[in-house]
């Protein structure tokens, strides 16, 4: 459905400088600096995926999503969707794609929702028996007649929310976009969003990606992700492989009497093992030490008594690895920080 | 065929839509509609005053420049009233990234970014223009006859789209510049040169104001041709020439833009 | 006052940063004004080379060229609108945010006026001044203006400039009725470019007229500074209209907290 290959977007930026002085500095200045957001990516997705496509703010996610959208043309390499290169071809492009943006909504804010409706049912050409049908089904998973007649601005968050969601399917596109679709919604809402997304992906086979924060949208929706980062594809894989891959890792937290001996302790090479196998972290507010460390070389007592010869321990809790903190430790390291 | 029908469809549910929104904030339709034509009161004003003090102005009387002066603001108004989003792509929709939307349909770029908005408060301007020219007929200093009322409804289309072209091509900078208002701003305040005949300016001025940005197609211009019955029609199918040339070229700047667009959050 | 200035000037010093910054509008903001003053250059030639007299509404050729462009310096450094940011605050709501906050609301805008005006000064303003004054003396073959002179005027400039803001705060007050402040500054700005003398000088109105306008604010604003700058009033009437302006100081700043008391008052009963 989705071929992107060897994708690169730059941006041209003019160099900005500090302060007042800067600020007049800028004024006769024609410094320009290049920022590559998204670095040769390539990847493919068939019909009917769910992909969770994460990496952390300023990564490229978005970057490459309007790209994949039309919005933006790659610098380099070629997309092509549902058989359709989306710059050049935009307007069929859209018709095969809704999106989503989390944070800004597609909808007209001082209109009602239903006359919004009305607007796209003319924009995407959508017929009447199609919308009615259409109609039906977002109104069961997403119940918009709650509030299908109030403008748009009165909505809240997660009627908002909702609401775009009905908006970029009304008119059945084959790929759906979603950047950041949960953002700051309540468990509730969030949980009604993602039942959605798996209905509409069921009975369509819509194909669908979508960048998140939240690990949550990615447990239970997703059966493929890609973490970006810096602009570069770092991973692209099964979210069960993942967690074989970085699930070996556990965490010792210990609550500790003297922080200053604690500050400086250099675990692994105590006990002999490279740093990516037995990372440490202090935190001086609660007098916290945490270990991160992979279970197939080192054992919890290991850990212990190498502290405890050095520091006095108050409390111990040992934690298996999240998924999020998976990710955030892909994100600090890179996938270089594979033990 | 049938994608303009569409097109005309899905404009006409857009100014409905737009039309009700006013419709419930009447006050504020009023006070626009009020300081656009109070703006454009006190520019006569000040020619009655300045009158008061000479017969003519290089040849011209106060009747012939208040004609001058409100024919120019029909074109100016109709362009308000229709493509006032334009502004918008200048000033907002492409630095903050809400350009996006336009992008996400399949709908022709430029047709949505004006369907989007009529602006009401032109309505100021072609009031105190039709006003000023009515005016003009009754004094008897306008021409009548059936060539001349033709080329009246003509040259002022071609004059929308000379001011249509203009703003397009200066908002379409945005998508280089991020916002390029100041730049939309500085063009379309250069219409207020042409207000007035363009005798009075140096070469250098009158140039710019006839070729450049060529305001002085939209009003002086074609006002003379109205009045003056040694003026050439010919001058109204220049001003069609032009209104063709940069509406082509201002349509091909924006189509560019479109491919350079940045988007936000970056 | 020093622990005011403590408080107040990096309002000012913040918005002089922040109008530096918009590269492109820096150079433009001075072609655009300048447009409008080299319109009425032209047209006001034309309109004594149209004219029998000498002088028109007391002002000879080569003067009026010094008033048009000595309203154009005079106007960017007064008209430092503030009312925009009160609409602003009325209309998101941001007006309540400030009543918490230890600071005058109205100082503080104020102080940001006074950083646009001190921007304005610099850029386009004191550059024309001196590109006139060469003029005025190298081509017009006036005499140059007097130490004196530029100390009067920069004098009523300031008072200029603490009229119009007074005023436009007044004016800003007005979101609280309409959410439209686009449309209602227009015919603002419009009104003001007329009864200020901007567009054409005030001794071109009819007497009539011109004694009404000596009981408003507006030809205090640009006027009056102008017309010290080219040397028409001297002695008494100097001092009168310098007086004159000082009241409409005084005047303005206690109509403006009186509204702003009403205002805060309805705030707070509506929890604004």
């Amino acid at each position: 459905m989705i071929e992107v290959s060897h994708i690169s977007k730059d941006f041209v930026a003019p160099k900005k400088y500090p302060g007042l002085r800067g600020a007049v500095k800028g004024l006769f200045s024609t410094e320009k600096v290049i920022k590559t957001a998204v670095d040769d990516i390539s990847f493919s997705i068939d019909t009917g995926e769910i992909v969770g496509y994460i990496g952390s703010n300023g990564a490229g996610k978005s970057t490459t999503i309007k790209m994949m959208t039309g919005i933006l043309v790659p610098t380099k390499g070629t997309c092509t969707v549902a058989g359709i290169n989306p710059s050049r071809n935009r307007k069929e492009n859209a018709q095969n794609i809704g999106v989503v943006f989390g944070q800004r909504t597609q909808l007209w804010w001082d209109l009602p929702l239903s006359e919004s409706f009305t607007i796209l049912k003319e924009i995407y050409n959508v017929s009447d028996a199609e919308y009615a049908g259409q109609m039906e089904f977002l109104n069961r998973v997403l119940e918009l007649q709650d509030f299908f007649d109030r403008p748009v601005r009165t909505l809240s968050l997660g009627q908002r929310m909702r609401a775009d969601l009905g908006a970029a399917l009304l008119h059945n596109p084959k790929v759906l976009y979603l950047d950041e679709p949960t953002i700051g919604l309540d468990l509730v809402v969030k949980d009604n969003i993602r039942k959605a997304i798996r209905e509409i992906n069921e009975k369509y086979r819509t194909t669908v990606i979508l960048t998140t924060h939240d690990i949550g949208d990615i447990e239970e929706l997703c059966s493929r992700i890609m973490i970006i980062d810096e602009g570069r594809k770092i991973y692209d894989g099964s979210l069960a492989d993942l967690k074989d891959t970085y699930g070996t890792r556990r965490k010792v937290s210990m609550e500790v009497k003297q922080p200053e001996k604690a500050k400086g302790l250099r675990l692994h090479e105590i006990l002999g093992v490279q740093e990516t196998a037995c990372s440490m972290s202090f935190s001086p507010e609660n007098s916290m030490l945490c270990v991160t460390f992979d279970k197939h070389r080192l054992q919890v007592p290991q850990i212990l008594s190498a502290v405890m010869a050095v520091v006095e321990v108050k409390d111990v809790q040992i934690q298996e690895t999240e998924l999020a903190e998976i990710v955030k430790e892909i994100y600090n390291h890179g996938v270089g920080g594979k033990a | 065929m049938n994608t303009v029908k569409r097109y005309l469809r899905l404009y006409r549910v857009l100014v409905t839509q737009f039309l009700k929104t006013i419709m419930q904030s009447r006050v504020d339709f009023l006070i626009g509609l009020l300081g656009f034509f109070f703006t454009q009161v006190m520019g006569i004003a000040f020619l009655y005053l300045v009158f008061q003090q000479i017969p003519s102005l290089q040849g011209w009387t106060l009747d012939q420049l208040i004609f001058i002066y409100g024919f120019a603001q029909i074109p100016r108004g109709i362009d308000h009233l229709f493509t006032d989003n334009i502004w918008l792509v200048a000033y907002r929709l492409v630095i903050n990234g809400d350009f996006d939307r336009y992008m996400l349909r399949p709908m022709n770029i430029f047709f949505q970014v004006i369907a989007e908005k009529l602006q009401p408060d032109a309505l100021g301007e072609l009031l105190i223009g039709t006003i000023l020219v009515v005016r003009s007929l009754t004094k008897g200093i306008v021409i009548v006859d059936g060539l001349h009322i033709a080329l009246f409804f003509v040259s002022i289309f071609a004059g929308a789209l000379i001011y249509t072209s203009i703003k397009l091509f200066f908002a379409s900078l945005a998508f280089w510049l991020k916002v390029s208002g100041p730049f939309l701003q500085i063009a379309y305040d250069m219409a207020n040169f042409a207000k007035y005949p363009t005798e009075i300016y140096s070469k250098g001025i009158r140039f710019l104001i006839t070729w450049v940005i060529p305001f002085a197609f939209v009003a002086y211009l074609p006002a003379s041709f109205f009045m003056k019955a040694d003026t050439s029609a010919g001058v109204v199918g220049i001003e069609c020439g032009i209104a063709f040339v940069f509406w082509w070229i201002a349509y091909a700047v924006f189509h560019r833009g479109t491919q350079v667009y940045e988007s936000a959050g970056n | 006052m020093r622990k005011r200035l403590r408080i107040y000037l990096p309002f000012a010093a913040n918005e002089l940063k922040r109008q530096l910054a918009y590269k492109g509008a820096f150079y433009l903001f001075i072609l655009v004004n300048l447009f409008g003053s080299f319109i009425s250059y032209y047209l006001w030639m034309a309109i004594y080379g149209s004219s029998e007299k000498a002088v028109i509404g007391g002002l000879t050729q080569k003067e009026m060229v010094v008033y048009v462009f000595m309203v154009y310096v005079t106007a960017s450094i007064v008209t430092a609108s503030i009312s925009t940011m009160v609409s602003d605050d009325v209309v998101k709501g941001t007006v309540a945010m400030n009543l918490i906050k230890p600071i005058d609301y109205r100082l503080s805008l104020i102080a940001m006026a006074s950083g646009n005006m001190a921007y304005r000064f610099l850029v386009p303003s004191v550059f024309i001044w001196i590109g006139l004054e060469i003029y005025k003396i190298k081509v017009l073959g006036l005499a140059p203006v007097t130490v004196m002179g530029i100390f009067l005027y920069l004098t009523s400039c300031i008072m200029s400039f603490l009229i119009y803001v007074l005023f436009d705060f007044c004016f800003g007050m007005l979101a609280f009725f309409t959410t439209y402040i686009f449309g209602m500054r227009m015919a603002k700005d419009a009104l003001l470019s007329f009864l200020t003398g901007q567009l054409i000088p005030i001794s071109f109105f009819p007497a009539a007229m011109q004694r009404v306008f000596d009981f408003l604010p507006f030809s205090s604003m640009v006027y009056t500074p102008v017309m010290i700058y080219l040397g028409k009033y001297t002695g008494e009437t100097l001092a009168f209209m310098m007086l004159r302006q000082a009241a409409w100081v005084v005047l303005l700043y206690v109509a403006g907290s009186l509204i702003w008391r009403q205002v805060t008052k309805r705030l707070i009963v509506l929890g604004g």
